[in-house]
Formats: C-alpha cells, sequence, structure tokens
C-alpha cells in the first residue's frame, strides 16, 4: 500500500488511542480530585472532634461548678457528636495504614479522657462534690487531653503531607488531560486533513480512470467505425466483383448458345442433303444427343450465372425502409404457399410478429424462401408442422421459423448458407441459391441468420434485425 | 444520298457474327462495319484528327457494346452526342448489362434505344431480328 493510504489510517488509530488514554486520564482526575476531598475531610473532622472534645469538657466544668444539670446538655452533644466523628474519619483515611493507627489511639485516649469526664459527673451528681474535685484535680484528665491534641497535631501533619501529595498528582493529571486532549486536538485535524488529501488524491485518480475509459471507449467507437466501414467496402467490392464476373461470363456463353443454335440449324441442313442410310442416321443421333448435353450443361450454367447476378443485384439495390406489419406479411407469404402446403400435408402458424422498419421485398424474400424451405424438407413420415413467432430483444427482433421435417445435419450447418451447396438427400428441385440469396439479404439489412437442427427432428431458423435500419 | 451504313462496335467476335447474321436473316442487306474496340470506333466516327469531319454526309447507324476492352461504350456515346457531324446518328446500346442507373445515364447522353442482349440464344436472335426490321424502316438522317 503506498503511503498516501496507510498515513490517515495511522493517524485515525493514534487518534482514537490518545482518546482512550484522555477518558483513562480524565477517570484518574476524579479519583485523585476525590482524594483530596478525603484529605480537605480529615482535616474537618479532626478540627469538629476536638471542638467536641473542648465542649465536652467545658460542660463538665460547668456541671461541676453550678450543679446545674442545664451545663450537662453541651457535655452529652459532644460525647454523641464524637462517635459520629469516628466513623467519619475511619472512613476518609481508610486507605492511610499510618492515620489509621494514630486514629485508633486517639479513639483508646479520646474514650479515657471521656470516661474520666463521666466519672466526675457521676460523684458530683450522687453528693461526692470533693470526690469529683479530686478527680479533676488528678491532672489524668488534661494529660489526656494533651495526648489527644498530639495525636490529632500528628494526623493534621500527616494529612498535610498527604494532601500536597494529592494536589500534585492531581494537578499533574490535569496537565496531562490538557496536554492529551490539546494532542488529540491537533491529531483530530491532521487525521482529517490526511483523509481530505487522500480522498482529494484518490478523486483525482477517479476522474483520470473516468477520463482514460471515456477516450478508450471513443477509441473503440471509432475502430468499430472504422471495421465496419472496411467490411462494407469488401462486401461492396464482392459485389462489383460477382456483378462483373456474372457479366462476363455472360457474354461467352451468348455465343455457346447462339452457334449451338447455328449448329442445329446447320444439322437441319446436312439431314436435308444426306441421304437416309443407317449411317447417316446413326450420325445424325450422335449430334443430337452432343447438341442435347451442351445445351442442358448451358441453361445450367445460365441458371447459376443468373442466380449470381439476382444476388450481386439484390446486395446492390438500394433498399428503402419502411414500417412492416410482419405479422400479416408472414401470413401473406404463407397464404401464397398455402398450395404447396396442403399438398406437402403441412400446417403453418404464424403467431403474433413484432413489426420492424426494414425494405417490404428484402423481408418478403427472406420470409419466402424459409417458408419454402420449410415445406419443401418436410418430413414424409410424420404431419409437417411449421411455426413462425418472433420477440422483442433491446434494439432487435428475433424471428424464428421452425418445423418438424427431416433437419439438417451438424456438419452441414454451414454449408446450407453456403452458394450451389445443398445438404441431406438431393431429392427436391433445387440449385441450392434460396439460403445464400436469404442470409446476403439479411446481412445487407444489418442482421444476422443462424440454424439449430438435428437430423430427423425438426429445424430452426433464427433471423434476428435491428428494429429500425442503422443510420449510416 | 448516301446509303445507311450500320457500325456495330462490338467487341466479341462471337456476338458480331451472331448479330450480323441476325440482322441479315431480317432482310437488312445494308453494309455492316464491325470495329473490335473503342479506339478503332473514335477513329472511324471522327477521323484520325478526332474532328468528326470525316463522318459529314454519311448516314451512320450505331450499334454500340458498353463493356469494351479499352473504354467504356458511354465514353463513345457522350462524344458523339456532343460532336456537330455525329450528334443527330441514331445511337443503339446494345449490351448485358441491364443495371438500371446505367440504363438512365445512356437515356441522358442522348442514346436513342437501349437493348439488353437477352442471355438465351433464342431471346437473343428474336432481338436482333426485330432490331433488323426495324432499321428497315427507320429514317436515318445524313450528317452535316
Amino acid at each position: 500500500m503506498a503511503p498516501s493510504r496507510v498515513l490517515p489510517i495511522v493517524a485515525s488509530v493514534v487518534f482514537v488511542l490518545f482518546i482512550v488514554g484522555a477518558a483513562w486520564i480524565a477517570g484518574s482526575l476524579a479519583t485523585r480530585t476525590g482524594l483530596v476531598q478525603h484529605s480537605l475531610t480529615v482535616e474537618t473532622s479532626l478540627s469538629d472532634l476536638l471542638s467536641s472534645l473542648q465542649d465536652a469538657e467545658t460542660g463538665q466544668r460547668g456541671y461541676l461548678l453550678t450543679s446545674d444539670e442545664a451545663y450537662l446538655a453541651p457535655q452529652i452533644r459532644a460525647s454523641e457528636a464524637i462517635g459520629a466523628e469516628f466513623a467519619a474519619l475511619r472512613a476518609a483515611i481508610v486507605d492511610n495504614p499510618t492515620q489509621l493507627q494514630a486514629l485508633s489511639e486517639l479513639q483508646v485516649v479520646t474514650e479515657a479522657r471521656l470516661a474520666i469526664l463521666r466519672h466526675a459527673i457521676e460523684l458530683q451528681r450522687v453528693g461526692d462534690v470533693a470526690g469529683a474535685l479530686a478527680v479533676v484535680r488528678s491532672d489524668r484528665g488534661r494529660d489526656l487531653m494533651d495526648h489527644a491534641r498530639a495525636i490529632i497535631a500528628g494526623m493534621r501533619a500527616e494529612e498535610a503531607r498527604v494532601l500536597v501529595r494529592r494536589s500534585a498528582a492531581a494537578a499533574f493529571f490535569s496537565r496531562t488531560l490538557l496536554g492529551v486532549i490539546v494532542a488529540s486536538g491537533i491529531l483530530a485535524l491532521l487525521s482529517v486533513g490526511l483523509w481530505f488529501r487522500g480522498a482529494h488524491r484518490y478523486a483525482g485518480v477517479l476522474e483520470r480512470a473516468r477520463e482514460d475509459l471515456h477516450s478508450a471507449n471513443t477509441g473503440l467507437e471509432a475502430k468499430v467505425a472504422e471495421r465496419t466501414a472496411e467490411l462494407r467496402d469488401s462486401n461492396d467490392e464482392i459485389q462489383r466483383f460477382a456483378y462483373i464476373v456474372s457479366h462476363d461470363l455472360r457474354a461467352p456463353l451468348v455465343n455457346i448458345m447462339g452457334f449451338t443454335s447455328e449448329l442445329e440449324a446447320t444439322r437441319e441442313d446436312i439431314r436435308a442433303e444426306l441421304p437416309e442410310t443407317p449411317k447417316s442416321q446413326a450420325i445424325d443421333r450422335d449430334f443430337a444427343e452432343a447438341l442435347g448435353f451442351i445445351k442442358a450443361a448451358i441453361a445450367k450454367m445460365d441458371g447459376l450465372i443468373g442466380a449470381i447476378l439476382k444476388i450481386s443485384r439484390d446486395g446492390r439495390r438500394a433498399f428503402r425502409p419502411e414500417l412492416l406489419d410482419v405479422t400479416a406479411l408472414v401470413r401473406g407469404l404463407a397464404d401464397a404457399q398455402r398450395h404447396q402446403a396442403e399438398e406437402a400435408g403441412a400446417v403453418v402458424t404464424v403467431g403474433a410478429l413484432p413489426a420492424i422498419t426494414a425494405d417490404r421485398l428484402a423481408v418478403e424474400q427472406v420470409f419466402g424462401n424459409l417458408l419454402d424451405n420449410a415445406i419443401k424438407y418436410l418430413d414424409p413420415g410424420r404431419r409437417g408442422r411449421i411455426e413462425v413467432s418472433g420477440q422483442v430483444i433491446g434494439p432487435r427482433v428475433r424471428y424464428e421459423i421452425r418445423d418438424n421435417g427431416r433437419g439438417i445435419a451438424p456438419s452441414d450447418h454451414e454449408r446450407v448458407f453456403e452458394l450451389f451447396r445443398r445438404a441431406g438427400a438431393q431429392d427436391r428441385p433445387g440449385e441450392g441459391i434460396g439460403l445464400a440469396y436469404v442470409r446476403m439479404l439479411v446481412r445487407s439489412m444489418g442482421g444476422r441468420i443462424e440454424v439449430a437442427s438435428e437430423s430427423g427432428v425438426g429445424t430452426i431458423f433464427s433471423v434476428t434485425l435491428l428494429r429500425t435500419p442503422p443510420t449510416v | 444520298m448516301h446509303p445507311v451504313c450500320i457500325v456495330m462496335i462490338e467487341d466479341d467476335e462471337g456476338h458480331a457474327r451472331l448479330i450480323e447474321k441476325n440482322i441479315r436473316r431480317a432482310g437488312v442487306n445494308n453494309e455492316i462495319v464491325h470495329l473490335r474496340d473503342g479506339a478503332s470506333g473514335l477513329r472511324y466516327l471522327f477521323g484520325a484528327d478526332g474532328s468528326g469531319e470525316v463522318s459529314a454526309g454519311r448516314a451512320l447507324l450505331v450499334l454500340l457494346d458498353l463493356n469494351l476492352p479499352d473504354m467504356t461504350g458511354v465514353d463513345i456515346l457522350t462524344r458523339m452526342k456532343a460532336n456537330r457531324h455525329t450528334k443527330r446518328s441514331p445511337v443503339v446500346v446494345l449490351t448485358t448489362t441491364d443495371d438500371e442507373r446505367e440504363i438512365q445515364r445512356c437515356y441522358d447522353l442522348g442514346a436513342n434505344v437501349y437493348i439488353t442482349k437477352p442471355v438465351n440464344y433464342e431471346g437473343f436472335a428474336n432481338a436482333i431480328r426485330q432490331l433488323g426490321l426495324f432499321f428497315s424502316v427507320m429514317q436515318v438522317p445524313e450528317m452535316d
């Protein structure tokens, strides 16, 4: 494959990979941003915890000083809030073992501190004011509180460190995402450009191919026209040749016939002069026999020359195309040959035939000869059936003359169209002209004739003609 | 007044002999001059100088074949009808050609009769005998 075709595909694949990468980076960024959020939550929760602890301490002091139960309300609220705050913290730092350990320690310290607070409050409540004060004075509560503060401070420091790391990671991912998005945009433009260039080039190639095809077609048409003209010229040449030959053959034939007749006249003169002896009678018989053969040969030759002349003349005749009702034309021909058909015991069926524009005389000659042949060469062993049908095939019409006659052997399929050639048993009169004449006419009209036949089964002659004559 | 002379321009000896025989059989006894090709035909009709003056005062009836070895009879016909000495001589085109255009051309050029030689001898002989009878009654003008 050419690089021009590979490049846009590579660019597109890379573009798709970038988009997938961007999606992955965006996902990671969301995770990092969530982690940053966690760190901020930890910070807030630690503050809340410390303040709750202080609230509880403050509430206890107020109660110890005044014995007023109202001061216990913040202490109770704070004790309750502390549980929830621990839960929130644990959830936020679940991924950090250091913090978890610190949190567990903080929880132990906090529980201890709260237990001392509750103990002092209980003593106060039962009236042991001195016991309660002793608990407060023991410094144990302050130590626990200091310890808790220290743990919280440590946790804050640790979380701040984590936050810095997480923020940096989030910032890195957002920068990367931006970069990937910008790169994807450039790649998208690039691959669109490459595709466009490829498409443009491809369109150019197509256009050139189309032009080449067009010129090839034009060349082909010119070639066909040239060949057709050559064929027409050579056909004309053959027609002229046939015409001249038949003319020049006729001239000596007139002499042969003329002087044979003169010879016959002379024979009469001799017979009149000679005495009627057996010998002279024998001579006269020889004379008569020789003259008879000569005259028969002349008559035969005259027929052949006449046929060539007729074909060459009809080939030269200018056709006068007209719209023909072929059905009526062929029915007319069949009616004209009804007598012969009935004598042969044959039925001629003429279907509806497509009309064409062609020379009437030529078409009549074609169908007339084919019908005549079909009737002439029936099989005496069965009742003759001759059918004429036709159908339009594009710009042409195909007529079929089908018979159930004696048929033509495959080796003779081409021969039957040749001048003076006949096929099968030579038991019918004829000179072998009909089909040669028909083929000449069909070809002159720009059509063709084909034969399909089987010995003893029947024959189909197919004549394909143009519906309208070619414009020359 | 000169007797009418029949000029037969015909390259085929046999045809010429048969034509002559059948004309004679019709009782025509006029002189028949047989010329075997186009060149000698032209020389007889127009003289060595080609002016045609040689024909002045002659009464000619021309039997013309179109298929001559050295030229076509149409050329001879054309020259005859264009020459003032020969233009009134009756010309009978007697040829094998029955091409319609050729027949039209000959009449256009001034041929007086066009006859196609029949192929069968009976027809041929009959046609020539009738032509002979026709000759015996037709008037042929003497030329200027």
